[in-house]
């Protein structure tokens, strides 16, 4: 066994009374790596990493965690990880140092230091912000020098700026070559920080790559828009068929143009050739979103169902995502 | 509980490595936090002297037989300790449980591997301190002003205290596991805890009471702890079967709560 590997889970399986809540998950993080692990509600994420952590017992299946079996060597394993759960606080009258010290103490002030929160050491739970809320989880999480870190929906609820200043916590951990297991539907924490993403529906793995690898398999339609002059004889067939084009649409005096991302190269050298380079010209290349939203559609018809019947793009995947 | 949390607790059972050292700061914290408290301030420190001091003063002091021929003032002196560890028990202990439940304290301390019976034992600690710290402040308070009793039979009267602080600690150990939030376990222990002060420990003696409400009140644990309090303290009997039931009523909440706590 590897024993430099910090996860590696094969043919996971766990049922809660008759229902499968993971059914044949394979996962592998390494040292130094930000995994996240990407899905709906009721996905199978949350039990996946109780397996991984020693906190449930799977069905059937092999685990390691640097080696280790998280159940028959538990102490040994616990000794490694550092978690951060899902809708679990503290009590609202613990203060920072508090908390800190029941934890385990460590290093404790020196990691408050690094996470902004040594002016808060006498701060109660109840006073900190949500974004200090979530660097002290992460101070308690690193409290026994985890070389492998858990991380189950960091981000929640926190604004855009308390978002940034906890990404570039995790980030951090990355450098000191620490293995981050990253639960989330936040798709924004998956794009900015995951050097690979495990996407699960109903218990299962549908893909796994890093995000520009997703985006390369699942969101492979770009669109070009661009207005042509009012009564140049401007004809549409001229893009049609170009390689990567799927369709194109005049619509008054605007230009769309859907097909893969080779299409952006043809259309543009196209536009160029026939003489006209147009000043409002527009690319939307697929995000990890719209990536995810492919794949979910392709393997999930409830979340396709849903995608298709809301408006918003953005927030389509949200709703289907959770 | 969840299944996710007792599936924890059993590995973290098997954690020994600074086992100690990890129930010790368990224990402190949880002492901390209920030190402020304010449930416990206004209940268990300020709510049964207040209360004490006004009763207490209402009866004057020569013995009736309303108040099994005792002095009335130090009839109710006696019977406040059990006040205290009602508050304790049906209020203070349950909401704080329950707060945790709610957002979701007991998981991280499992997952964060705190030996299994950890928490228990704080929780233990957690109601047995208030108590004492508050039977300290009633009998210091009463003490200069209607004095405080002569104690009878000592020894049972600290084993039914005692045993009647585990009853109440443990069942609002169970309170607090069963309700579904603070604001529920706030809710029930108030309605628990009052009708329980009113008919089973600081209003009104038994022998004045109609027939019906002493008949409820005979079959409140708390009307149970106060008679295996009193009745020895203040000479009036031995009050065998009250403490045999208070014992056996410790016993099956004690081992009930533990149950439920398992980290």
């Amino acid at each position: 066994m590897d024993e430099t590997r910090a996860v590696y889970v094969r043919g996971l399986r766990k049922n809660y009374g008759g229902r499968t809540a993971v059914d044949g998950v394979d996962l592998d993080v390494e040292a130094g790596q930000i995994v996240g692990l990407i899905g709906s509600n009721g996905a199978g994420k949350t039990t996946t990493v109780e397996c991984v952590q020693g906190l449930r017992r799977p069905d059937s299946g092999m685990l390691r965690i640097f080696g280790l079996d998280p159940h028959g060597q538990y102490e040994r394993v616990r000794a490694l990880i550092g978690s951060q759960l899902q809708d679990s606080a503290l009590p609202d009258r613990l203060r920072v140092a508090e908390a800190v010290s029941l934890f385990g103490g460590g290093d404790g002030d020196g990691l408050l230091e690094t996470f902004g929160l040594a002016a808060r050491r006498r701060s109660a739970f109840a006073s900190l912000s949500g974004g200090e809320r979530q660097r002290l989880f992460l101070v308690l999480a690193l409290l026994n020098r985890p070389r492998l870190v858990i991380l189950d929906e960091l981000t929640q609820g926190l604004d855009p700026m308390a978002r940034r200043t906890v990404w570039a916590a995790v980030d951090r951990l990355r450098q000191d070559g620490i293995a981050v297991l990253l639960v989330t539907h936040e798709l924004d924490d998956a794009q900015a920080l995951c050097d690979r993403i495990v996407v699960m529906n109903a218990g299962r793995v549908v893909d796994s790559g890093s995000p520009a690898e997703l985006v390369e398999r699942h969101g492979r339609r770009a669109t070009i828009g661009f207005t042509v002059p009012v009564g140049s004889g401007w004809s549409c067939g001229r893009l049609a068929g170009l390689p990567g084009v799927d369709d194109v649409e005049l619509a008054g005096d605007r230009v769309t143009v859907r097909g893969d991302r080779g299409a952006i190269a043809h259309v543009g050298a196209a536009l160029v050739d026939g003489g006209w380079v147009p000043s409002d010209l527009s690319v939307q290349v697929p995000t990890l979103e719209d990536a995810l939203l492919s794949l979910l559609q392709d393997t999930d018809p409830g979340a396709a169902r849903a995608a298709r019947e809301s408006e918003s793009e953005s927030d389509d995947l949200v709703g289907a995502l959770r | 509980m969840t299944s996710a949390t007792s599936t924890a607790a059993k590995s973290a059972a098997r954690t020994t490595h600074g086992a100690a050292g990890a129930t010790a700061r368990l224990v402190r914290t949880e002492l901390t936090l209920i030190r402020r408290d304010p449930l416990t301030l206004t209940f268990v420190f300020v709510f049964p002297v207040v209360t004490m001091l006004i009763i207490g003063g209402s009866f004057g002091t020569t013995p009736t037989p309303g108040f099994d021929n005792v002095d009335p003032s130090h009839w109710y002196v006696a019977s406040y300790l059990t006040v205290i560890i009602a508050a304790t028990g049906l209020i203070t202990v349950p909401v704080h449980l329950a707060s945790y439940r709610e957002r979701g304290v007991l998981r991280r301390f499992a997952a964060a591997g705190f030996p299994r019976w950890s928490f228990a034992l704080a929780e233990l600690v957690v109601g047995l301190f208030p108590i004492a710290v508050g039977s300290a402040i009633l009998l210091a308070v009463a003490a200069p002003v209607y004095g405080v009793p002569h104690l009878h039979q000592p020894g049972r009267v600290l084993a039914a205290f005692a045993l009647g602080s585990v009853a109440f600690i443990a069942i609002g150990v169970l309170l607090g596991s069963l309700l579904p939030s603070a604001r529920a376990a706030q809710a029930t222990g108030l309605i628990l805890f009052f009708p329980s002060f009113l008919i089973g420990s600081g209003g009104p003696p038994p022998n004045v009471m109609g027939s019906a409400i002493r008949a409820v009140s005979g079959y409140l644990p708390l009307t149970r702890v106060t008679d295996a309090v009193r009745d020895p303290w203040l000479g009036i009997g031995s009050a065998t079967t009250s403490l045999i039931v208070v014992a056996l009523l410790a016993a099956f909440a004690a081992v009930a709560a533990i149950r439920r706590t398992a980290l």
